[in-house]
């Protein structure tokens, strides 16, 4: 009797949100051993570190679904999900069993979460969380419990690899440094050697600023000024006043969502786009922010390290295999989540289990091939090490009138460790 | 470090954010006043008005019609609020109406999120009104300009018909002292339900206005109505002139704060609604204990 299946049977009922595919055989296990699993299984569940053979896999989603971050949990469960069902529902030859809770971005709901994950239903693999802050709060349990990898599938903090410096712990999305860092050596070559720094006044947005800043001194550059903007503010305008004043020549940005949308449309009305370029991490210009922005992008440039667009073999299948899957095309969060699919069911062939500890030796410093380029985990940190994109907004035939295009790509840059040696 | 320049656009800024956030406020004290309901779920129809403005401008083709034809669509859905839902709690406790709006908003926000997605989303600025305004180093985008003027020709128009008009003079009978009007012979319930369906619609018109210069998301109708309440409870509830002058206050301070000190301009628009609280606890324009 698998234990995992017996946590699977008793949550159904409880969890409404949870789906299941499993296959008709599991079922037929499920069904025999109910009885006893559904009394035990909540004890047992936390014991499921690996259970040999040709068991099934749990993987469990820490994400937001309802609230502002609700779009980025979907996507990275769409493209997670998207890799399985390319595998035949399966993962490292397993069947595969989602557990599917809401954060809400809220830190205590992520740890409560996490732990119900991990000591309830078993999970053999934690996917997620978006926001920085709860994937900060989470370590201690990971760490913890010890039961499960996690696959970090968004939260860039970098302060997650400083403080966690976790075994448990991979990143299949970016570095606060990677989205911002990188990008100061080209602003500095070929748009300007001064800027005025404008950011979203938290940790994000504070951590991205004074990484380029930082680059962008070294390269030779002046940093003139920087106004830091609160979280989710309406009107930008004062700010682009002090922006204007500052005499730039150019401006680094980070701002994300609805935040991004309101900067660049307003940087456009005011006619700023004659006296500075605008340039920034990738969140400011990205698949989820570009069809509201409009024409208010043209020119702009940003960072990141995945983009639709990029005319590469792997990355068109992929474009096209998704858009057929939901319509749209996919965005970074959705590449962050196939990845973290890719990374798992690679682990678990090779190490023929889901015992925690073999998956984290065999995720060490694995290579992958993915939509956004090769990239592969930092032996000492598990962060991922990947080539980023220069991009810059152009006008497009597409459904929507403007596009990313990638200008050039800085080939996997080395990224900082933070005290960090696995 | 600031200049005349910089003090002539936030001075800009904070009127044409006073009185957008007045059509807005204008709608919660005016109900309140009359009916003595706390709505809850007015923030959420200023944010359909900009949903249905997103879809109105791109199925019509017209940033005009979306203008014209949003707000009826939330005044219609207000109507149906008050009709349906609103009618049969008067007289009860207020908590009643708190619960029932609360929910109202947790429901729409919920359709929005179905229906469109967490995506931003914006309605596009007509050819007419875009580009800059420039005088010497000052330049204003003409949109929003066009905001400015628009929602202060309506807050006027509205303040001299509920001051002047004979519908005014019902209004504020009604609002006064409900059973006598009604003794008079007139269906007040007529006028509950106008007050409504006017009050959303002015929250349409407001959606649609920002719509254009703000991303229109979900969390946009949950922003707006923490400050018009602000804006209400420092005015005076259910006082018109309160709402106005409160809003054109909130507004101001927040241009000028991001100007001083961005990252506390809540907290200072919060101590200012404690200050008003403490010292005139109706209100700067609310009914006295008496009336």
């Amino acid at each position: 009797m698998s234990p995992t299946s017996g946590t699977g049977t008793n949550t159904q009922g409880r969890e409404r949100q949870q789906r299941s595919t499993g296959s008709s055989r599991r079922r037929f296990l499920v069904g025999g051993a109910a009885a006893g699993a559904t009394a035990l299984g909540g004890c047992l569940g936390g014991l499921t570190g690996s259970d040999g053979g040709d068991g099934t896999v749990t993987v469990g989603y820490v994400l937001p679904f309802s609230g502002t971050y609700s779009l980025l949990g979907e996507s990275i469960v769409n493209g997670f999900e998207m890799y399985v069902d390319q595998n035949d529902g399966q993962l490292g030859g397993r069947d595969v069993e989602y557990v599917q809770r809401d954060t809400e971005a809220n830190t205590d709901r992520g740890v409560s979460i996490t732990r119900e994950m991990l000591i309830e239903e078993g999970a053999d693999v934690l996917v997620g969380p978006v926001s920085s802050a709860v994937a900060i709060a989470m370590m201690q349990t990971v760490e913890t419990e010890g039961s499960a990898i996690w696959l970090n599938a968004n939260a860039g903090d970098y302060r997650v690899v400083q403080d966690g410096c976790l075994d448990y712990h991979f990143r299949t999305s970016f570095n606060d440094w990677q989205t911002s860092a990188p990008m100061a050596q080209y602003v500095y070559d070929e748009i300007a050697d001064n800027v005025m720094l404008a950011y979203a006044d938290y940790a994000f947005g504070q951590n991205s600023k004074n990484f380029f800043s930082e680059a962008f001194q070294e390269a030779g550059g002046e940093v003139v000024g920087e106004v830091g903007v609160p979280l989710g503010s309406d009107d930008y305008s004062p700010y682009l006043g002090e922006i204007e004043d500052s005499g730039a020549d150019a401006v680094f940005s980070f701002f994300a969502g609805s935040d991004a949308v309101n900067y660049i449309t307003q940087f456009s009305d005011f006619g700023l786009d004659d006296q500075l370029t605008q340039t920034g991490s990738g969140f400011l210009l990205s698949e989820d922010t570009l069809p509201a922005q409009g024409e208010a992008a043209l020119g702009k440039y940003s960072l990141l390290h995945y983009t639709p667009s990029k005319q590469t073999d792997r990355n068109q299948t992929f474009v096209s295999n998704y858009q057929d899957a939901h319509d749209s095309r996919p965005n970074v969060y959705a590449v962050q989540g196939y990845d973290s699919a890719q990374a798992f069911d690679a682990a678990v062939s090779d190490v023929d289990g889901t015992n925690p500890d073999d998956l984290a030796d065999s995720l060490s410093g694995m290579e992958l091939d993915s939509p956004r380029g090769d990239f592969q985990f930092h032996p000492e940190t598990n962060d991922p090490i990947q080539s980023m994109d220069v991009r810059q907004v152009v006008e497009s035939d597409g459904e929507v009138p403007v596009d990313n295009e990638v200008v050039t790509t800085i080939e996997e840059p080395e990224i900082p460790t933070w005290g960090c040696s696995l | 470090m600031v200049d005349a320049t910089t003090i002539v656009r936030a001075t800009l800024l904070g009127l044409q954010l006073g009185m957008t956030l007045a059509l807005v406020a204008a709608g919660l004290t005016l109900i309140f006043g009359m009916l003595d309901v706390i709505n809850f779920a007015h923030g959420a129809l200023y944010m359909l008005g900009a949903y249905f403005g997103v879809v109105a401008a791109s199925e019509l083709g017209s940033f005009w019609a979306a203008l014209v034809v949003a707000p009826l669509l939330v005044a219609i859905v207000g109507g149906a609020i008050e009709i349906l839902s609103l009618r049969p709690l008067y007289g009860r406790n207020p908590l009643y109406h708190i619960l029932l709006t609360f929910g109202f908003a947790i429901m729409i926000e919920g359709i929005v999120v179905e229906v469109w997605g967490g995506q931003s989303y914006r309605i596009p600025v007509p050819e007419a009104l875009s580009g800059t305004l420039s005088y010497g180093s000052l330049s204003y985008p003409v949109y929003w300009m066009f905001v400015l003027v628009v929602s202060t020709i309506l807050i006027g128009g509205i303040w001299l018909a509920i001051a002047k008009s004979d519908l005014g003079i019902l209004i504020r009978a009604s609002a006064h002292d409900t059973e006598m009007v009604d003794a008079l012979g007139v269906d007040v319930s007529k006028v509950f339900t106008g007050v409504v369906v006017f009050g959303a619609a002015l929250a349409g018109v407001a959606g649609v206005l920002l719509g254009a210069s703000r991303s229109v998301n979900p969390g946009m109708g949950f922003g707006v109505i923490i400050q018009a309440f602000v804006i209400v409870v420092i005015g005076g509830l259910g006082s018109f002139k309160g709402a106005v002058y409160g809003a054109l206050l909130i507004g101001l301070m927040t241009a000028y704060g991001a100007l001083i000190a961005p990252s506390l301009t809540d907290l200072f628009i919060f101590a200012l609604m404690a200050v008003v609280l403490i010292a005139k606890p109706s209100g700067l324009f609310g009914a006295t204990e008496a009336a």
